[in-house]
């Protein structure tokens, strides 16, 4: 059988609604021994839906592990942008340091002016 | 010390440009925040819900898988089918969870940074840079100046004077960042709409997934548990098998509270993606923005300058 077709949303759902219908079946059963045959199909049913469950999980996985370059290098782009904000906080940085640097020449040469 | 001029006793000091555009940006100031500003915060709250909340499910999710794969082999024991322990199966695999939280922890640094760049982030390290230019402006003039008894220098500036400049270098510190934030992200997060609503539909998908196979781990553990009782139930004492039938509606009850947190971390998802869109049109708007959403931006520069002002020593 072609794998898509078990991971068609309504495959999923057709052994979703039939593990819910055994479900309560095993709760109206009166007997062990009719709740233990009930417990067997479903629990068939529960590794088909797991199975497929699994499936689409990978296939998420791979999908999200394309997505991945995209973000990170949205997050450089952004970095690029800080990096160039920090710069103008540095260039009035050099603004203080060069006043500092008079301040400390006048305070020292004050007298001789 | 003396007293802290009023804003009217500092204009008067203060030269050129700075004593029209000062009153006019103190007149404005209020509490206001610019619309991407508003957006982005918001959208960086909502990622932080998302992101904390899906690791979270995920590792709780696979937990389950881990515990209905151990209660099964419990049961299956005795029967003809072997079990080797070393048969259980993740749920997600290493890789599955690496990749999600990878791609989480990256959807959050986007988040962060765009908070950071557009509610002025950079603002202590330039609130610093502009305070100390003015404070060695006043240094320099004390240094020109040391006492009254010398004759003046021909440099003297006053502590109002000196704040102004600080106010001054602050705002044009402020204009270039805003400019650059601007000009660059809207169009960053224009580009990154469309990826976070494949993301957002890809980790709804993962939802859907986990809610569907965590109800029917707690089915299955419900069964096991049930058939346990049933078949080995006259072993244990009254008070024991009190307990273990107990633990049927508990089991019950874990499986309806999973399911509500998990159905409420798909609503947060969908507000995830609602969220950037609304932040993307937010930033589209930057050639047609309404006027209230210039006089919000305004009132955002406004108040961060009437802040920084009111911070600056007037000695």
């Amino acid at each position: 059988m072609d794998a898509t077709v078990l991971q068609k949303p309504t495959t999923i759902d057709a052994y979703q609604a039939l593990y819910d219908t055994l479900g309560r079946a095993y709760w109206d059963a009166s007997t062990i021994d009719a709740k233990d045959l009930i417990q067997g199909a479903r629990e068939s049913i529960y590794d088909i839906i797991t199975e497929l469950d699994e499936a689409q999980l990978d296939a998420n996985t791979t999908a999200l592990l394309a997505l991945q370059p995209k973000i990170e290098d949205t997050n450089a782009a952004l970095k690029k942008i800080k990096d160039s904000i920090n710069e103008i906080t540095k260039n009035i940085n050099t603004a203080t340091t060069v006043i500092g640097a008079i301040s400390k020449v006048v305070a020292i040469t004050a007298p001789l002016l | 010390m003396p007293a802290k001029p009023d804003i009217s006793a500092r204009q008067s000091h203060v030269p050129g440009p700075i004593s029209l555009s000062l009153p006019v940006l103190l007149f404005l100031g209020g509490c206001a925040t610019s619309p991407l500003a508003k957006h982005t915060a918001e959208f960086a709250t909502a990622t932080n819900a998302v992101v904390d909340s899906s690791e979270g499910a995920y590792r709780a999710a696979v937990r389950l898988h881990d515990d209905e794969q151990l209660s099964a082999a419990v049961q299956k024991y005795d029967s003809y089918q072997p079990w080797d322990p070393h048969s259980i199966k993740h749920l997600i695999d290493a890789r599955g969870l690496d990749a999600r939280t990878d791609i989480l922890d990256g959807l959050k640094t986007y988040a962060q940074t765009l908070a950071d760049l557009t509610n002025g982030g950079h603002s202590d390290s330039l609130d610093a840079a502009a305070t100390a230019v003015g404070n060695n402006l006043k240094q320099m003039s004390a240094a020109f100046n040391p006492d009254s008894t010398t004759p003046p220098s021909g440099f003297s500036i006053t502590p109002v004077q000196a704040n102004a400049v600080s106010t001054a270098l602050k705002a044009l510190g402020d204009f270039l960042a805003n400019q650059k934030v601007k000009s660059s992200v809207p169009k960053i997060i224009r580009d990154m709409d469309p990826q976070i609503a494949v993301l957002s539909n890809l980790l709804n998908s993962d939802i859907n997934i986990l809610r569907r196979q965590s109800n029917d781990d707690y089915e299955q553990l419900l069964m096991q548990q049930d058939t346990f009782i049933r078949k080995s139930g006259q072993d244990l004492s009254p008070i024991e098998r009190r307990a273990e039938i107990k633990r049927l509606g508990q089991i019950i009850l874990r499986k309806e509270a999973t399911d509500d947190m998990l159905r409420q971390l798909q609503a947060t998802i969908k507000s995830l993606a609602e969220t950037h869109h609304a932040l993307a049109t937010a930033a589209q708007s930057k050639d047609t923005a309404s006027l209230s959403e210039r006089i919000a931006e305004l009132l955002a520069t406004a108040e961060r300058l009437n802040h920084f002002y009111d911070s600056l020593p007037t000695t």
